[in-house]
């Protein structure tokens, strides 16, 4: 009898503990969770995903700013010494691998790798082992390719030798597991994606602000100039030239308004809205707002209705000396800075008075991203619409023209032909045209550029790319500067090695 | 043939008794019997004739009728008494007074799945007994414990009816120290705690250590407490009790602020010394104004009217239980907030058959609150601090409004009064409760319990904001000065609705063997399985007619969302569950009592962990030795003497972390790494999709790592009595964000079971029985409580921290802090080193920015030249060093006499009230402030502008106090009625009067220095909730 009731019970008990292992297994569909095996099972999962692939383009909003105040051109500008420091530390080359703007877009970039990877992973088959194809599938996949090229392009201009993987989207097993690949792999990869992205995307996207071959191709065209590859890029970015897609706008000044987005010239945009009014400083750049156009305003601006420009915080400041670069007749000039107390003297029906910046103040402000009245929603300093223009028409000309300049059969003529192509417009006629060639003809490209891109975020790296850095930039150590110090958690979380000198 | 011979003996036998009934003349006796102590009628006292054997029993009323012969002897005895002789000389009507027998029976104390002799215990536990908690009459159980039970710290509030803070052995985790909840078995949670009548208490233990709480597992790492209500008695007449209470409550103490002449001076002050205008010109009409914390406290009440009826037959027992609890809040009276509470309980035993029972235990409780804001500068109680005291109290304007309005502050601090007036919530809650349990004794020492425990839940709330105008030009007016509504405001009504039902389903099997009498074992193996689950929904809408609750309700708000107001109706549903199987086991072993062994097991699994970490195994040990039961010992002095040790590793499961790669789809991210999705092309906006979490297989429980040494000691023929214990825990797996590579992106990383904190303390329990005289007994109860707490690592670089103790003085603050190698939520800022006299201390000081004479001066901390962020320091710990509790109860004939003092002696408080802004009010000790070199180096009272440039109101020591305090916590006095006519009627007819939290002595210069809130958000006053005096009359009676 005793025996009987012992085993019965743990009869029982073993029976039902065999049952347990399910009783406390986790399935996500009980709390009605989508999780990665749900998902890519459709083209508009696949299309839905893609367009985030694109959200990381605007977080690395800051790149453009840092690409000016980092050179010749603007000044950190902002409250005091200690307001934007991040920014500061860049302006006065004082800056460490502490800086929370730099570790935010090496994050930035990263995320958008690691999403492009991700659609690439399950390109043939989605995780599931399904197939899902639909019409347009390798175009979609263009806009990707070209994408992880864009964010490992920002990377390795800023940082050198980093990370490089395509094959998966990192999962939490690969923390810390990675190393620095050299920057020529990383270039590789890049002109890889490129190449790719150029075989399948269309020349023409109905949704405006989306990759086209075009800027598939100018973006290859840059990333050959970065390379010294002159002969592949002046070939690449002729293609651009010759398709005949683009044109200069007439009025300059007409391409940094509104209505002048995605315009004739527009070969690449990053765009910005301001119909997602968004309000979370904790990730200022992560709305659909652009975040720089608020940073560059007038300090507590105000004036007539007429006044077309809104308040801001006075950093990234042009410099006189950018100012000073522009020839008498460039009607790029006032395009390009707009000096506040002429304006106002200029202007004395608008009834304007503001702060002077007070700190780094140049007297100068970005006019091409400067905030306009009525271009912000919601919490007004996110979500200005202003797009960043990446590459412009006249960008590709000047690249061209120095391309066919370097080039290995160089081509002077071209190369004078396409600079006067930009400088007609500045100066409205042919009287500026450029006739130099060879050395003399490659410095005026390269001080084309300066005028006719400034405050568009290039200037800087051009510098570096051209080896021009040093004589133009105080405080510049060759060896060092050329690139940014890796983000100091990088070094500590990671173990990556640190940049030279830093 | 042995048949003949039985039969032949009783007739002999029978002839015997004859021969004595015939030879004596008999006499009848009367009596009555009575509790020598308490005075109550001894129902069912045995009353036998010695020689005769005769007997009969007392009944209902403790009264006897006997008729013996005269001389004989009658023997009284009833169970725990000691038994008392009575000659019988005539008849007479006897009165026999019983005493209670000194001679301890054994104590039992309730553990995890049974029982233990406390004298074969050798883990740590602390028990509180039904009849200590039934005298202090609380509110919330865990009131009971505070101060009674060592290594148990419980800090209150005075928020009717509102959770406090518990802590068994200090804080060992950063996402949740609340013990578990054990009543009757059955798995409930702290805040259960609210819905259980106190009346309906027999015992309480707390589990302290691994030995006891391995046997909970994953759930036991915070200790647990085991709530045993009543029951009936076999054989029992029905025994009914009522009790009742009522109180008044009222406000202690008030903050010292400015009359109004003051304010006015000050804010002429604040202003001149910024450069600004004279605000107030004429002082002297100002007059003393209004004390606005005399405006907003209110006495209110508080009662307790119970029921209790037990009883049983032979085959079945009950006690049924109806009570009902009331306590209304002190600010702003009964109507604007209060915690009322009915119960029902009844709990029935049945003897299904000679070997199996049935018990039933079932609670319905009905709950029904209302709360007003409470904690924030901008609450009624922080309004009452902070508000312009030159305003009247009655609006005599002519604008719309009953109450004064100030003309200078505009905004988020506003008259309390019209803040209390516009206050509208309420929420009702039933619950039910209980089990369903088999007992099976299938064998011998071999029992078979299975139990089916339930809660169900269901509350039902709602919150009206209506229109309100704060007074002229004030910002946040939502109505205007003529009663219409400003453009672009709503009221709103929001209705919300909760529902959970949780089960528990446990068998198991408890089996005694004793092997050659010396060798005791006892077994208990079983399983259970357990789910939580529950859901939420709730809808708000914004236009409610008439700007009136009575209409606030969604079915008559009429707002419609537009283009513009996408707010004017919003809903919201979720759902959640848990899931948890386990199997446990403990196996206790003694020999001769003199050793002990108990090892607890317990193998725990649940679905919020990850797939390689579904299950985890608990298991300690203990060891005991009764030294005093040692030949070799020998001490007069001494009755027993017992040292224990355990050591084992519990689990900790509050919390959980993404176990799945989740696809999330959308826009813009608000979370902590802001990944935001979708993009716009050409300004029209597509949302987009993304991994948003990481997933983490590896999730788990936190261990704790527990070990207890300790003894008992009973001294003085029992009266003394002493429980020692030293304990470590060390607590690893504290879930926390691991560093993350940044090129892993910006999904946000899964929570990972990195850090680990260590906590060591002393519990200390004597208590003292000393009976003085025949009347009077004195015995009294003291207990030590310590906790040493320290943070040993958080993630592997110690970047990730805990802030909190967030606060608003025009910045917005943060104070406390969990981190890597300091106390959990210590306080965390600047040391202060009194103030700069004149210029050249400022020059000569490190680098302040904006610092003038008379500011604060700040400490270099480490020492670089220039005061900044990297500066912050410890500045205080909200949690006591040591806690203490003394109880005392006397009695002296027919009065009882208890009192219970609680001390908490190193707790910080750090006072978040003082809003700070120009035009509020301002405290006392601003009289006091610099007026100019030499006259204060006080760091607590810098110069007084309405700018600070050196930003003196920086998170600084300057605010800290200490709240040491010492509480009479609770005062009784009570007569019991004693006399024929009572006696006749009751078995028991007591009154008493009670205070409770009589008085405070304490530095602290807030209300009260019990600030309760958490692991991080004890100790911070922004106007926190005092608690109230209570002065109760009571009455308890037995049938």
């Amino acid at each position: 009898m005793k025996k009987y009731f012992v085993i019965t019970t743990l009869v029982v008990i073993i029976a039902s503990l065999s049952s347990c292992n399910k009783w406390v297994d986790n399935n996500p569909h009980d709390a009605y969770v989508v999780t990665d095996l749900d998902y890519l099972k459709s083209e508009s999962d696949y299309r839905t995903m893609e367009v985030s692939v694109y959200t990381p383009l605007q977080w690395l909003n800051q790149v453009v700013p840092i690409g000016e105040i980092a050179s010749d051109n603007a000044v950190s500008g902002g409250e005091t010494a200690s307001d934007v420091l991040d920014l500061q530390q860049i302006d006065d080359y004082t800056l460490t691998p502490v800086n929370g703007t730099l570790t935010d877009l090496w994050k930035s970039a990263y995320e958008g790798i690691n999403r492009a990877n991700y659609m690439t992973k399950y390109k043939v088959t989605n995780l599931a082992g399904d197939k899902v194809d639909f019409a347009g599938k390798e175009a979609l996949y263009g806009e990707v390719y070209f994408l992880r090229a864009y964010y490992y392009f920002t990377l390795v201009k800023m940082f050198g030798d980093v990370p490089l993987f395509t094959d998966r989207r990192l999962a939490l097993a690969d923390n810390k597991k990675l190393s620095r690949s050299p920057k020529a792999d990383v270039y590789k990869q890049i002109e890889l994606d490129l190449t790719n992205a150029i075989a399948v995307l269309p020349a023409v996207q109905t949704e405006k602000g989306r990759i086209t071959k075009y800027a598939a191709e100018a973006m290859l065209g840059k990333v050959y100039l970065y390379e010294k590859k002159y002969d592949l890029a002046a070939a690449m970015l002729e293609n651009v030239i010759t398709s005949n897609v683009f044109t200069l706008v007439p009025n300059f000044g007409s391409i940094f308004l509104a209505t002048g987005e995605n315009g004739p010239e527009s070969v690449f945009e990053i765009q910005y809205t301001n119909t997602s009014p968004y309000y979370n400083w904790g990730g200022v750049t992560r709305g659909q707002g652009n975040y720089a156009v608020q940073q560059c305003g007038i300090r507590s601006l105000n004036g007539g209705s007429a006044m077309p420009y809104a308040a801001g915080w006075s950093t990234n400041l042009p410099t006189q000396d950018l100012a000073k670069a522009y020839s008498a007749g460039d009607t790029r000039k006032a395009i390009t800075v707009l000096d506040i107390e002429a304006y106002k003297t200029a202007n004395p029906s608008l009834g304007i008075t503001y702060q002077v910046a007070p700190y780094k103040n140049t007297g100068l402000y970005n006019q091409k991203y400067l905030p306009r009245k009525g271009e912000t929603s919601g919490q007004v300093e996110l979500n200005y619409l202003n797009n960043f223009r990446i590459i412009r028409y006249s960008d590709v000309l000047l690249m061209a023209a120095e391309a066919n300049n370097k080039a290995s059969a160089a081509n002077d003529t071209k190369a004078q032909n396409y600079v006067s192509l930009v400088r007609r417009r500045a100066f409205g006629d042919v009287l500026h045209d450029v006739t130099s060639t060879g050395t003399t003809l490659y410095q005026t490209i390269l001080d084309e550029r300066r005028l006719e891109l400034a405050m568009e975020g290039d200037r800087f790296f051009d510098l570096v790319r051209t080896g021009q850095a040093k004589a133009k930039l105080t405080g510049f150590v060759t060896g060092k500067h050329e690139v940014f110090p890796i983000p100091q958690t990088e070094i500590d979380v990671s173990g990556l090695t640190q940049n030279p000198n830093y | 043939m042995k048949l003949k011979v039985r039969l032949l003996c009783i007739g002999i036998f029978l002839c015997g008794l004859l021969f004595q009934v015939a030879a004596q003349t008999n006499i009848v006796v009367t009596g009555k019997v009575r509790n020598k102590t308490t005075g109550e009628a001894l129902v069912g006292a045995s009353v036998i004739n010695e020689k005769t054997h005769k007997s009969t029993v007392t009944n209902e009323n403790g009264e006897f009728r006997i008729s013996v012969e005269k001389g004989a002897t009658l023997t009284v005895s009833f169970v725990g008494m000691t038994s008392t002789k009575y000659k019988v000389t005539e008849s007479s009507e006897i009165s026999i007074q019983l005493e209670e027998e000194i001679k301890k029976t054994e104590e039992v104390i309730v553990i995890g799945y049974g029982t233990q002799k406390r004298s074969k215990v050798s883990g740590a536990v602390s028990t509180v007994k039904g009849a200590d908690i039934e005298k202090l009459k609380p509110v919330r159980t865990e009131e009971a414990l505070q101060g009674t039970a060592s290594g148990v710290t419980v800090i209150q509030t005075g928020s009717p009816g509102s959770k406090p803070t518990i802590l068994i052995r200090g804080i060992a985790s950063n996402s949740g120290n609340a013990p578990l909840v054990i009543i009757d078995g059955v798995q409930q949670t702290q805040d259960d705690l609210n819905s259980i009548s106190p009346a309906d208490i027999e015992s309480i233990s707390v589990l302290k250590d691994a030995a006891m709480t391995a046997i909970y597992g994953s759930k036991g790492g915070n200790g647990v407490i085991v709530v045993t209500t009543k029951g009936g008695r076999k054989n029992l007449k029905t025994e009914i009790a009522l009790n009742s209470f009522y109180g008044n409550q009222s406000v202690i103490k008030k903050v010292g602020v400015l009359n109004a002449t003051e304010y006015a001076a000050m804010v002429n002050e604040g202003s001149a010394t910024s450069g600004g205008p004279i605000i107030f010109n004429n002082l002297s009409k100002i007059g003393v104004g209004t004390n606005w914390q005399d405006q907003v406290f209110k006495d209110a009440t508080t009662q307790n009217h119970g029921i209790t009826v037990r009883g049983g037959s032979d085959k079945m027992t009950y006690f049924l239980s109806g009570n009902y609890m009331s306590q209304g809040g002190v600010v702003g009276g009964d109507d604007k907030s209060f915690f009322n509470r009915g119960n029902f309980t009844s709990n029935l035993n049945f003897d299904l058959s000679s070997k199996l029972k049935f018990l039933v235990n079932t609670s319905a409780v009905m709950l029904s609150t209302k709360t007003v804001s409470e904690n924030a500068f901008n609450s009624i109680l922080g309004s009452a601090l902070n508000f312009d005291p030159t305003v009247p109290v009655l609006n005599t304007t002519g604008t719309v409004g009953q109450y004064g309005y100030s003309t200078l502050l505009l905004s988020e601090v506003f008259n309390p009064l019209t803040k209390l007036a516009n206050t509208y919530n309420q929420n009702k809650g039933t619950k039910f409760y209980g089990k369903f349990e088999l007992q099976y004794d299938a064998i011998k020492n071999l029992k078979l319990t299975t139990r089916f425990g339930y809660q169900k839940y269901d509350d039902n709330s709602k919150s009206f904001d209506p229109l309100v105008f704060y007074g002229l030009n004030n910002v946040d007016n939502s109505m205007n000065a003529d009663g219409s509504t400003v453009i672009g405001k709503h009221n709103s009504v929001a209705n919300n609705k909760n529902s959970n039902f949780n089960w528990t389903y446990e068998a198991f099997a408890n089996y005694i063997y004793k092997l050659k009498e010396d060798h005791h074992f006892e077994a208990v193996v079983g399983f259970s399985l357990a789910k939580t689950s529950g859901n939420a929904a709730g809808a708000s809408r914004q236009d409610v007619p008439y700007n009136s609750w009575t209409f606030a309700d969604n079915t008559a708000a009429t707002g419609v969302n537009s283009a513009t107001n996408s707010n004017a109706q919003t809903g919201y549903y979720y759902e959640y569950f848990n899931k948890n199987t386990s199997t446990f086991g403990r196996l206790n072993y003694d020999f001769k009592d003199r050793y002990l062994v108990s090892y607890n097991l317990r193998r725990d699994g649940s679905n919020l962990f990850g797939a390689n970490n579904k299950f985890g195994t608990f298991s300690a040990i203990s060891l005991g030795w009764v030294v005093s039961k040692e030949s070799f010992f020998n001490s007069k002095l001494i009755d027993l003497l017992k040292v224990r040790g355990s050591s084992g590793t519990i689990g900790n499961d509050q919390s959980a972390a993404a176990y799945y790669t989740q696809i999330v789809t959308g826009g813009p991210s608000y979370g902590s790494t802001a990944n935001s999705n979708g993009y716009n092309f050409n300004n029209i906006f597509y949302p987009g999709s993304t991994v948003g979490t990481l997933r983490n297989d590896n999730v788990s429980w936190e261990s704790d790592k527990q070990t207890n040494i300790g003894f008992d000691l009973v001294l003085l023929k029992s009266k003394v009595s002493i429980t020692f214990d030293y304990y470590k825990k060390n607590a690893n797996g504290l879930l926390f964000v691991p560093s993350i590579s940044g090129y892993e992106g910006t999904v946000p990383a899964p929570s990972a079971n990195v850090g680990s904190t260590e906590t060591k303390g002393i519990d200390l329990q004597i208590t003292y029985n000393q009976p003085i005289g025949k009347n009077f007994s004195l015995n009294n109860t003291f207990t030590f409580t310590t906790q040493d707490n320290k943070v040993i690592s958080t993630n592997d670089d110690g970047t990730a921290k805990m802030y909190g103790g967030s606060y608003f003085n025009g910045q917005s603050q943060t104070v406390t802090v969990f981190e890597k190698g300091k106390a959990p939520g210590y306080f965390y800022g600047y040391k202060t080193a009194g103030l700069f006299q004149n210029a050249a201390a400022v020059l000569a000081a490190p680098a302040q920015a904006g610092a003038q004479p008379g500011d604060i001066r700040f400490v270099d901390v480490n020492g670089d030249g220039k005061i900044d962020a990297n500066d912050k320091t410890k500045i205080g710990n909200p949690f006591p060093k040591f806690i203490a509790g003394w109880n005392l109860s006397m009695n002296y004939k027919d009065f009882d006499f208890s009192a219970f003092f609680y001390a908490s002696v190193g707790n910080d408080i750090y006072r978040a009230y003082e809003r700070n802004a120009n035009y509020t009010n301002k405290f006392r000790s601003v009289l006091g402030r610099w007026t100019g070199e030499g006259t204060t180096n006080e760091a607590t009272n810098p110069r007084y502008s309405f700018t600070d440039a050196n930003n003196n109101a920086r998170v600084s020591d300057r605010y800290v106090e200490d709240g040491s305090f010492v509480k009479l916590k609770n005062v009784q006095l009570g007569y019991t009625f004693n006399g024929k006519t009572i006696n006749k009627i009751f078995q028991k007819l007591r009154v008493y009067a009670q205070v409770k939290n009589a008085f405070t002595i304490t530095k602290y210069t807030g209300f009260d220095p019990e600030i309760s809130g958490g692991l991080m958000e004890t100790g911070i006053d922004r106007g926190s909730y005092p608690q109230a005096r209570t002065v109760a009359f009571g009455l308890d009676i037995k049938f």
